[in-house]
């Protein structure tokens, strides 16, 4: 079972991986958009398609690692007056709601993407890329969070404990100016 | 069972299951989907896909990562200390003068960096230590900085008001220009309120900064200067016409990145790897919300709940006034809960017909509604800014903090009214650059 967690946590994280080179590749495009289109004065292509592919991408790919380091906004009002069990009780009821949100999300969107894949959609532009590429961001993103959230699951139902790796701690914290303790 | 007594169903049961502890963004999802079922059938499921990844496929939308991004790379840098280290060396003459600029320096910060929690870590960081430093009170000193912070949501560019246009469906320019004079007003009322307590409570007089050559106030310009030079581009391009949201924010994010690898040679790949992952964080956690408060939307107007609630409270002939006070009372106590993004994508779409039809103006309501989330980040149980201070001096606890920040509040409040009595300090800005909306 252990194994499992951590194959999964390894999943998450390479998605997360994925997504920050997602957000990437968006910022250049859209530098090469302002660029093309402002000094130039060409019409741009294929960029506008490109920016929001890649950050649709990344956020699909991205939801699970950040399910992981609980970087989802929740309430964890009642949290702070349980005891452990009720709060166990608690973990476990949000992560089957997660579960069975994402799973059936990742099911729809299975035949959404067949859809468009056996349909041969293409975007209605000039750069009439196949949608099926960027629309398998979803089915393979919502698989892993269910997944993620099933390893949730598993840790809060005192299955397996949580991953000494994952530093969540420090994940959560506000973005730190790095330079202040120089 | 009437679409009212459904509306208040759903409300209730997406409260109930918020307290679980579910993400924002799958609870809004799961209460769509059960409620779609239960009314419209299995086959409402066919279009759940669509409208989820539709919600994502806006370009203004993607304006949301890149200023993040722009954030991100800002806070990472010790720009901020920069910051306040400039204002300090202008205005170390002025009684007060420290807590005036920590609280300038959180407007500009705020501005920079977009996000409230940053801004208190940054500023906060080097302010209050000092502020504590020069004997000023422990209140005072972290109350100012937790209020100055959440001036990042206000004063453009804010992702906030990002949100709030594409919710609702508002121009994202207009929205900015109509933050910039409040966010100044409320920078403002806090510096007027902190110079009275600091007179009130005589603890500055011992206070005296050493003084600052005219050498020492220039040197310090050139590092700040960029930052701020790319926001007013930014803004510029915004308000010109020029450039769409996204790829302003798009070479403004790029700009920075390279702007804090030139002047504070943060070289470290690792480092930069750091910042864009807790971007992505952030941006992700948005998105989802937007993507499920899409389907949220689109289940209460498929069940004509949105629309009935606007009738009925049409129908009430409540005075406006009352109506806009009932909202806003609502508005901060979901504030205290839920952060202001989840807030404004949950509500507004069903909050804005009501307000049309009581004659609001949009874009005014949307600065109302931002001043009212920022009472929210310093209010617990959910006061991010709350819990930064705290972490950044542990010794002062979590109450002195609240205290200090109360004052601050109150000017916030007072800031809505004036609002309500003055309805130009927010769209006397956009109405002049821009023309008319209507």
């Amino acid at each position: 079972m252990m194994a499992l967690v951590r194959a999964i946590r390894g999943l998450s994280t390479l998605g997360g991986m994925v997504a920050v080179c997602l957000l990437l590749v968006a910022l250049a495009s859209v530098c090469h958009l302002v660029f093309v289109r402002y000094v130039l004065g060409a019409s741009a292509i294929w960029q506008h398609e490109v920016v929001s592919f890649s950050l649709i991408g990344a956020t699909f790919l991205g939801a699970p690692y950040v399910l992981m380091t609980k970087g989802h906004v929740n309430v964890d009002l009642l949290d702070l007056y349980l005891n452990d069990g009720a709060r166990r009780a608690l973990a476990i009821a949000a992560s089957t709601v997660t579960i069975a949100f994402c799973g059936l999300i990742a099911w729809l969107s299975y035949g959404w993407w067949w859809e468009a894949w056996a349909g041969d959609w293409h975007n209605e532009t000039v750069w009439a890329p196949p949608l099926w590429i960027p629309y398998a961001a979803m089915p393979i993103g919502m698989t892993l969070l269910t997944l993620q959230a099933l390893a949730d699951l598993l840790a809060a139902g005192g299955i397996t404990g949580p991953d000494p790796a994952v530093d969540t701690q420090q994940e959560r914290g506000p973005v730190k100016p790095l330079g202040a303790s120089k | 069972m009437s679409e009212l007594e459904l509306g208040l169903l759903v409300a209730g049961v997406t409260v109930g299951m918020l307290l679980l502890g579910t993400p924002v963004a799958f609870v809004l999802g799961s209460v769509a989907i059960v409620f779609l079922v239960a009314f419209e059938g299995v086959d409402a499921l066919d279009i759940v896909p669509n409208v989820f990844y539709g919600g994502l496929d806006s370009f203004a939308l993607l304006s949301i990562p890149m200023f993040i991004v722009m954030g991100g790379a800002i806070a990472s840098s010790r720009a901020g200390s920069d910051l306040y280290e400039a204002l300090d060396r202008w205005l170390y003459r002025v009684p007060g003068g420290l807590m005036v600029s920590n609280i300038g320096a959180c407007a500009i910060f705020a501005a920079l960096s977009g996000s409230s929690p940053a801004t208190c870590a940054a500023i906060g960081k080097m302010g209050i230590p000092e502020m504590r430093k020069r004997g000023y009170d422990d209140g005072l000193a972290t109350g100012s900085i937790a209020a100055g912070g959440t001036l990042g949501i206000l004063i453009p560019p804010s992702i906030t008001m990002i949100v709030y246009g594409i919710a609702t469906e508002t121009s994202i320019g207009r929205l900015f220009l109509a933050g910039l004079l409040p966010g100044l007003m409320l920078t403002g009322l806090f510096v007027t309120w902190g110079l009275i307590q600091a007179r009130l409570t005589r603890d500055v007089s011992t206070a005296r900064a050493r003084a600052f050559s005219l050498r020492e106030k220039l040197e310090v310009l050139p590092r700040v200067a960029p930052f701020i030079l790319i926001i007013a581009g930014i803004l510029w391009v915004l308000y010109g016409g020029v450039a769409t949201p996204s790829e302003a924010a798009g070479v403004g994010a790029v700009m920075c990145l390279a702007l804090v690898i030139v002047i504070y040679r943060m070289t470290s790949l690792r480092d930069h790897w750091a910042m864009l992952r807790s971007s992505m964080r952030e941006a992700v956690m948005i998105l989802m919300i937007i993507a499920a408060a899409e389907l949220f939307s689109y289940m209460m107007s498929t069940l004509y709940i949105t629309q009935s609630l606007a009738l009925w409270i049409a129908d009430l002939e409540v005075n406006r006034w009352i109506l806009m006070a009932w909202i806003n009372l609502f508005l901060l106590v979901a504030g205290f809960f839920l952060p202001p993004v989840a807030v404004i994508l949950m509500t507004a779409p069903t909050l804005l017909p009501i307000i049309e039809a009581a004659g609001f103006d949009p874009i005014w309501f949307a600065v109302v509604l931002t001043i009212n989330m920022e009472i929210g980040l310093i209010t617990p149980p959910v006061g991010l800014n709350l819990y930064v201070i705290n972490g950044i001096v542990p010794d002062v606890k979590l109450p002195t903090i609240l205290w200090g920040a109360l004052p601050f509040m109150l000017c916030m409040v007072l800031g809505i009214v004036l609002l309500c009595l003055f309805p130009g300090i927010a769209l006397w800005l956009p109405e002049f650059l821009m023309g008319p909306s209507f």
